[in-house]
């Protein structure tokens, strides 16, 4: 399975740049990059009010769950979900096979003005992942300081 | 698989509850909640969308920081999945970018066939996201002990943990909290252990 490559300071920076540049052209709330698999990658703008961990988790299964309606009604693909909502509505793009990219936006704003910026925006992503992947195909982490033989330190249950 | 954030220093791992309907996935995931020792902040909501029969419909999700090492945070992500078998689909969705499986048996008698059902559709489910049970760190937890048809642990033994390499087991009772921490460390062990053998070390 095609996994999120380690990402370094540099690419941070750019998939935040483009992040940015998002939210001023649509005038969007929050633009998030998250893993297929749920986790938050990177996000910009306004972050106190949105539990956005938890809003990863969520836009991820529900993204999965439309594509796999898609294949039931002999779609290859729904490339994005749009959730409308009353105050905030939510807009998902495909990234590439491991990521998405969502954008938070007041209800009342074009959805039209946050899909055509968001398709470029997720191609400038998807070129920054790809030299993430370039640069450093196998990349893990040294954990070695780490005790194994008393996993009790870990998770500690309350007395 | 795990997400390693070098610029955030954040390490995230996924962790699924998988096994049979009532089982008891979802109990392990409120005791964790309700009991792991954490400073202000690092638990995040118990998210689930359950039915109004309180039967997981999609997912239970629960975030928590653990330790950091090596200055890098690490964040769990605790998933569990529907265990009636008509959820099939959606095991598969919470499956993708697993790192490690705590698979929740049901110790009575009669849920000895729906146990071994379950765990054959665990690997086929790996096996359709181009996974392998043999490469992904799992644990068993034999629930519901307190109960007076619970079988031997040694039938369990028998029926699940009888593949070429044996996993650690665990027994537990979820609602009170037994077993549920001894599961959740050692899974978290086994895969941070396969993270130390497999990555290069890094040097200052």
């Amino acid at each position: 399975m095609v996994t999120l490559p380690q990402l370094i300071e540099e690419d941070i920076q750019q998939l935040d740049a483009v992040l940015e540049e998002l939210l001023e052209k649509t005038d969007a709330t929050t633009a998030l990059i998250i893993d297929k698999g749920g986790f938050l990658i990177a996000h910009h703008g306004e972050q106190r009010q949105f539990d956005l961990t938890t809003i990863a988790a969520l836009a991820s299964g529900a993204y999965l769950a439309n594509q796999t309606i898609a294949n039931l009604i002999h779609e290859t693909n729904f490339n994005s979900v749009y959730q409308q909502g009353e105050k905030y509505s939510m807009f998902v793009n495909c990234v590439d096979e491991c990521c998405l990219l969502t954008v938070i936006f007041k209800a009342h704003l074009s959805v039209g003005a946050v899909k055509y910026f968001a398709g470029p925006a997720a191609e400038s992503l998807a070129r920054q992942l790809v030299l993430a992947q370039e640069r450093n195909p196998s990349g893990g982490i040294d954990l070695s300081v780490l005790n194994l033989a008393d996993p009790s330190a870990i998770f500690r249950k309350k007395t | 698989m795990a997400i390693i954030n070098q610029a955030t220093k954040e390490l995230q791992v996924k962790i699924v509850y998988y096994g049979p309907a009532m089982g008891g996935k979802t109990t392990n995931l409120v005791q964790v909640h309700d009991h792991v020792q954490t400073t202000a902040g690092n638990k995040g909501k118990l998210v689930s969308l359950a039915t109004s029969s309180d039967r997981t419909l999609f997912f239970d999700f629960l975030p928590i920081e653990a330790m950091s090492i090596k200055g890098f945070k690490t964040k769990f992500q605790l998933y569990t999945v529907p265990g009636q078998v008509i959820y099939n689909t959606t095991r598969q969705l919470v499956l993708r970018g697993v790192d490690g499986i705590v698979f929740v048996a049901d110790s009575q008698y009669e849920k000895m066939a729906e146990n071994v059902e379950s765990f054959t559709n665990l690997d086929e489910n790996l096996k359709a996201l181009k996974l392998n049970l043999g490469d992904i760190p799992y644990v068993l937890q034999y629930n519901k002990r307190d109960l007076p048809n619970a079988a031997p642990v040694e039938y369990l033994e028998f029926l699940l943990n009888n593949r070429e390499v044996q996993v650690p087991s665990f027994v537990s009772t979820a609602h009170l909290c037994e077993g549920v921490f001894e599961s959740l460390n050692m899974i978290t062990r086994m895969l941070l252990n396969k993270y130390i053998s497999q990555s290069t070390p890094q040097y200052a």
